[in-house]
């Protein structure tokens, strides 16, 4: 039977990540980026073959490269000096008004002077669609480089947030520009090193909606009359946040919209003043917001961004302003690039706006187009490698046009042969003198050019966001299979256990009918993954799981004392079990001799415990989204005088350490090896207060390098000694009784039970040993203030297993091992991680490091976020240790089977049940509101959770396995052989 | 196995005193050894001739019939609707401590008087020391309703100091207090009313009179729990409200099915009589 439920786990698991990497490659596509930065090669023709990247033209000074990008594009900058004004959260509906008609009059007359520029055809205006999730980093980024980037882009980048792709301001700073930035600090995020002069403002307060512009506008008189500049970002975020207080309709609305205007007429009329026109003005927004004043979803009024152009090259001498002229956010990058002499950033996706261009030849428009073109073909070439202009041109040239092409491909071949084709019989035609014809011919070559463009585009960016529908459904189908594969798995192992009990232990008052504590958990878990569904639940999960995990232990409290009452009941229930337990290995020595009485107030206690640890950890992180801000331990904390965190963290170091040594006590082996694991123990307790009080020295200095020596050594001594445990505690056991017990083994059961007590107590070492070094581990690593929850949460696993050794027949072992994972993912609240990415601690993830490596910083983090849920599974070897394992059987692989099996399938089946029914969730939200800042991160979460669950699961069967197999294999040899006793002594 | 010898606190759960043996765990107990009995769900009424006091008095007991369940929760009834007829509509949203302090105000004698009228053992217990022990009974149960909810999430901030009170005082009266009045400290009982197989296996009238609204409360409260975390700002999402609205709600539809319960129960009963 061992061998099915392990064969159908395997399958299970296999199928599981099966289906998880094929959902993260249809809902999160990690689309082909090109790297690097455009150079002079973008203003010729992209050659056939592989797109080669290694060829660096050498970097040549500023000036010189403007020349020659001036050289190569054959046509003169249209603008030296720009000002780029964003205005966070502004609809483009509020200024140009929706499907044709002008915006109410209340706004109208809320933006005088832009609306005049409007009407008098000074400026431009775009409903420029903005890509989810729209919130303003993704969305500045997309501006920038005119690429729209995946959702998991986040959560690459998660240790630099500086923008490493092809983007418009290096670009401009390339050739020389100076550049200014005044408001959001986000752009300093991204670009932390190219602002001459910058004044960042912080969107924290989000209720302070005139301070937070008052400070970018307060530096504009100044900035305006400086002349060293040539790009100014000036982002406002006010107008957001009177949206996230308000809604659309806020009082405050036009207030500020009147303060914006102020701002355009300020900033245009000083570039008036410089009389050569060289100066444009763009007043963008990042995003919209719904009638609520939220953004992050894919709604249009979210969507309904705002681009508008103030200068010269767009006045016209008539227009309809009101028109719904519709663009892409992304459309700016090349218009930018191409207005200031830039070559178009590499992974743009966005298309030229004609408007923008008016004052420039024919021939010209030609140009910036086919430079658009070009840029745009290197992108899909990266995307279809075989792709190739020339054999297209060829191939086409002679047969004339296809009127039906077929694939993808032949598509795009045709169109770009036909825009080059008529870009060149217009160039023909250019000398010409009928005007006519050669108007004719621009007019289709532009049309031509465009007809690819939009294609091109539309295509691209649904490659970055179109989501297979089949591929996730396929996924899907895929967990839920493995998930029935592990019902399976683990019904069988319940047909299998009912059997035996019926054959063993009939005496048992276990009866057969569902008790409170196994129906509270089959509820708790429908609830839980009904909650899944609400995005409140899943932005406050940590209520979920706290209030599930209390009720599950307050359950246990009144089964305890419903047992306490039974009286006379309890005690025959007791006799039997001592009987039981005779003989048997039982690691907490002291609870061998208990009276019952004793034993049921050790059983209260320890519940009582777990729930006072458990409501002393909810309490020190507030937690979730909406109310964070409420007061809680922590942020007393961390107000607190420092020496007060430090001292508590010096306690739970030491509390700790206390336990294991009690726990060592306990053992009754005393060998040369579990004196060493003490020592090594002790040793690494030492490193890690010499830690934190040497980081209370130096608190001014972040990274100093006795610190990290300290964190090294500890890293070093903690796995050495970790590993040496791990191989040499089957090695020291069985040959314990052999000494003491001589008497009994005169035949061949005591042989049978000293295994038992073998496996019984290495486990114990190991187990314990995991526990406690991952508890001096995650001291070491976690924020000071996390000290004192994290000692609580290992007081809750200890209590949990002393309280479920104390009486093995008050609670079926699957409610045991799922109540354990309980208190891992309520301790994994506790320790203050919530469901958005904001929360996960980066800082520690660089102890110890002194290069910045990826994959290091990234295991610390995963180690740091999972410290709660890994910490229990450690805690489960313990308690496999604990079970009850002496059966007349004793076959190791019976053994393996008892220990180990429910403790493995229970917490992937629960991972797996979770995984899969938020997977369906997601894919019914995909289009809900919040499903990017939401429910998308809380999907990382859950992956890693399923992780965690290997990882976790993994430990535990390899350390029982290995277990099992030394000792079977010493059991083998000679039963009790000479080296036994010299290794104990 | 007499009231004097352990309190009805000690009885239930006493965090206070883990270390104490209950009296009936120990091998050589006074009273409970006598005879060997079956675990109670199975065979309850050979559980019941264990202690011999009792088993005088069933001859009594027995009698309560659907119809005075009934009548003695549409008293309850009553003292909940004087109370929110006194507070208003709203009340409890508006000023929860007042709402929650009128409630208690005027459930307490209703409660202590009916179930000591309705006490088991008349006979050896007159009704003002029925009626004493509902009154120890209150804080205790009050306490232990308490510590449940602060364990599961409860504020603990000193504003909310008030209102956990008056609402653990409700729900002592809701849960606690019935059963102190009726049952005193006998054992057995109160393992009934913490137990659930009551709803499954026949048992005597009382419990079902007690248990099921007792129960029907905290499982309204711990559902009623439930919307606080959503972010729907409403003023009823604060504590305590909502789980009082939920603990009401339960334990009014507890006390409906009470006497339904009592009547199938006799029904079954005559059936195997017959």
């Amino acid at each position: 039977m061992g061998a099915a439920v392990a064969g159908w786990t395997v399958a299970a698991v296999l199928l599981q990540v099966a289906g998880l990497s094929l959902f993260l490659y249809g809902f999160f596509p990690v689309k082909p980026t090109l790297r690097g930065f455009s150079g002079p090669e973008s203003y010729r023709m992209p050659s056939c073959g592989p797109v080669s990247a290694g060829e660096q033209e050498p970097a040549l000074p500023p000036d010189q490269l403007r020349s020659l990008y001036r050289e190569l594009a054959e046509m003169p900058p249209v603008y030296d000096r720009l000002v780029l004004m964003v205005i966070d959260g502004l609809p483009a509906e509020f200024v140009l008004g929706k499907g044709g008609k002008p915006p109410s009059k209340e706004l109208m007359e809320s933006m005088p002077y832009t609306q005049s520029l409007l009407a008098g055809c000074q400026a431009a205006g775009y409903h420029a669609k903005a890509a989810p999730p729209t919130v303003t980093m993704p969305r500045l980024k997309a501006m920038v480089s005119g690429a729209i980037g995946g959702f998991l882009d986040v959560a690459f980048n998660f240790n630099t947030q500086a923008f490493l792709e092809d983007n418009l301001l290096d670009q401009l700073h390339m050739i020389g520009h100076k550049l200014v930035m005044l408001g959001d600090d986000t752009w300093i995020k991204l670009f932390p090193t190219l602002f001459a002069r910058q004044d960042g403002v912080s969107s924290f307060y989000v209720r302070d909606t005139v301070e937070v512009d008052f400070n970018v506008s307060r530096h504009l008189e100044f900035e305006l009359a400086a002349k060293d500049w040539s790009v100014l970002v000036l982002h406002y975020l006010g107008l957001d946040h009177v949206g996230h207080i308000g809604g659309r309709r806020s009082v405050l609305m036009t207030q500020k919209m009147k303060e914006m205007d102020d701002v355009i007429r300020k900033v245009h009329s000083a570039s008036l003043q410089d009389n050569l026109e060289r100066t444009l003005l763009v007043v963008v927004s990042d995003h919209g917001m719904t009638e609520g004043g939220n953004h992050g979803g894919s709604s249009y009024e979210e969507t309904d961004s705002l681009a508008l152009f103030i200068g010269h090259s767009v006045e016209r001498p008539h227009c309809s302003p009101y028109d719904q002229n519709e663009a892409l956010q992304v459309d700016l990058a090349p218009t930018l690039a191409l207005l200031f002499g830039i070559p178009i950033p590499k992974n743009n996706i966005g298309v030229l706006l004609p408007e923008v261009f008016n004052s420039l030849t024919d021939n010209q428009k030609l140009r910036t187009l086919e430079l658009n073109s070009w840029q745009i073909l290197r992108l899909l070439q990266a995307q279809m490698p075989a792709f190739c202009l020339e054999d297209c041109i060829n191939w086409e040239g002679g047969l004339g046009i296809v009127v039906h092409p077929e694939s993808t491909e032949k598509k795009f071949c045709h169109l770009l042969s036909k825009a080059f084709v008529s870009h060149q019989s217009s160039r023909l035609h250019q000398g010409s003198n009928f005007m006519s014809a050669e108007a004719q011919y621009v007019g289709t070559s532009v049309e031509n050019y465009y007809g690819f463009l939009r294609y091109a585009s539309e295509w691209l960016s649904h490659r970055a966001t179109d989501k297979p529908f089949y591929l996730l459904i396929s996924a899907i189908l895929l967990m839920i299979m493995s998930c029935l594969f592990l019902m399976g798995a683990v019904s069988r192992l319940f047909k299998g256990q009912s059997l035996s009990q019926t054959d063993l232990l009939t005496e048992s008052y276990l009866d057969q009918r569902w008790h409170l504590d196994e129906v509270f958990i089959l509820t708790g878990i429908l609830l839980y993954v009904i909650s899944l569904g609400s995005s409140s639940f899943v932005e406050e999960e940590q209520y979920t799981w706290n209030f599930l995990t209390s009720t599950l232990y307050l359950i246990f409290l009144i089964k305890t004392v419903q047992a306490m009452l039974k009286g006379s009941n309890s005690v025959l229930v007791h006799r039997a079990e001592e009987k039981r337990f005779d003989g048997n290995n039982f690691s907490y020595a002291s609870s061998y001799e208990l009276t019952p009485g004793k034993r049921d107030g050790y059983k209260l206690c320890t519940i009582l415990i777990v729930l006072v640890a458990g409501r002393v950890i909810r309490a020190w992180h507030q937690g979730g989204i909406n109310w964070v801000h409420f007061p809680d331990i922590s942020k007393l904390l961390a107000q607190a005088d420092s020496s007060i965190v430090k001292s508590l963290q010096t306690v739970s170091v030491l509390a700790v350490v206390a336990l294991y040594s009690v726990s060592l006590m306990l053992l009754r082996a005393r060998s040369k090896v579990v004196i060493g694991v003490w020592l090594s123990h002790i040793y690494c307790g030492l490193l890690v207060l010499l830690h934190i009080w040497e980081n209370q020295i130096n608190t001014s200095l972040p990274i100093n390098h006795s610190t990290t020596s300290i964190a090294r050594l500890f890293y070093g001594t903690a796995s050495v000694s970790i590993s040496a445990t791990i191989l040499a505690s089957p090695w020291i056991f069985p040959a314990y009784y052999t000494e003491t017990k001589p008497a009994s083994s005169s035949d061949s059961n005591p042989v049978k039970d000293i295994d038992s007590h073998g496996i019984s107590d290495s486990v114990f070492l190991t187990g314990m040993t995991y526990t406690v070094f991952w508890c001096l581990l995650q001291l070491l690593l976690q924020q000071p203030i996390n000290a004192i929850p994290l000692l609580l949460i290992f007081l809750q696993t200890v209590s949990s297993i002393a309280h479920f050794s104390l009486d093995k027949t008050l609670h079926k072992q699957w409610v045991q091992v799922i109540a354990m994972q309980f208190l891992g993912m309520a301790g994994h609240f506790g320790l203050g991680n919530t469901n958005s990415l904001a929360s996960i601690d980066v800082a520690g993830a660089f102890i110890g490091i002194s290069s910045y490596s990826t994959v290091l910083s990234g295991v610390l983090m995963f180690i740091i976020t999972y410290g709660s849920p890994l910490m229990l599974y450690l805690g489960m070897v313990v308690y496999i240790s604990m079970k009850d394992i002496s059966t007349p059987q004793q076959l190791w692989s019976y053994v393996l089977d008892k220990m180990i099996t429910m403790p493995c399938l229970l917490p992937l089946l629960i991972n797996s049940v979770a995984l899969t029914s938020y997977t369906i969730v997601l894919l019914l939200m995909r289009n809900h509101l919040f499903v990017w800042s939401v429910f998308s991160p809380k999907y990382l979460y859950v992956c890693a959770a399923t992780v965690c669950t290997y990882v976790g699961v993994f430990l535990i069967a390899t350390t029982a396995v290995y277990t099992c197999a030394v000792l079977t294999f010493r059991a083998r040899g000679t039963g009790m052989s000479p080296i036994d006793r010299i290794m104990v002594y | 196995m007499r009231e004097a010898a352990s309190p009805p606190g000690g009885s239930a759960s006493n965090p206070s005193r883990p270390h104490q043996p209950p009296p009936g765990a120990s091998e050589d107990r006074p009273a409970g050894g006598r005879s060997r009995v079956t675990p109670p769900q199975l065979q309850p009424q050979r559980a019941c001739l264990n202690v011999p006091n009792r088993s005088r008095a069933m001859a009594s007991v027995t009698e309560i019939s659907a119809f005075t369940a009934a009548a003695a929760h549409v008293l309850c009834f009553a003292g909940l609707a004087a109370a929110h007829s006194l507070a208003g509509r709203g009340a409890l949203v508006s000023d929860p401590a007042r709402a929650l302090r009128l409630l208690v105000v005027c459930e307490a004698p209703v409660v202590i008087a009916v179930f000591s009228y309705l006490r088991r053992d008349p006979k050896s217990c007159s009704f003002f020391k029925a009626a004493a022990r509902g009154l120890i009974g209150l804080p205790v149960g009050a306490f232990l309703n308490a510590f449940g909810a602060i364990v599961l999430g409860a504020p603990v901030g000193i504003k909310y100091w008030m209102v956990t009170i008056y609402w653990s005082l409700l729900m002592s009266l809701f849960t606690f207090v019935p059963a102190a009045c009726v049952f005193g400290a006998s054992k057995i009982d109160w393992q009934n009313v913490l137990s659930h197989s009551i709803y499954f296996t026949p048992t005597e009238v009382e419990n079902y009179m007690i248990s099921a609204p007792c129960h029907g409360a905290v499982l309204g409260a711990w559902l009623g729990a439930w919307p606080m975390p959503l972010d729907w700002e409403r003023p009823w999402q604060e504590w305590p409200i909502c789980v009082t609205y939920g603990a009401v709600a339960g334990h009014l539809v507890g006390m409906a099915m009470s006497p339904v319960l009592i009547a199938v129960h006799k029904r079954r009963v005559r059936a195997k009589a017959d």
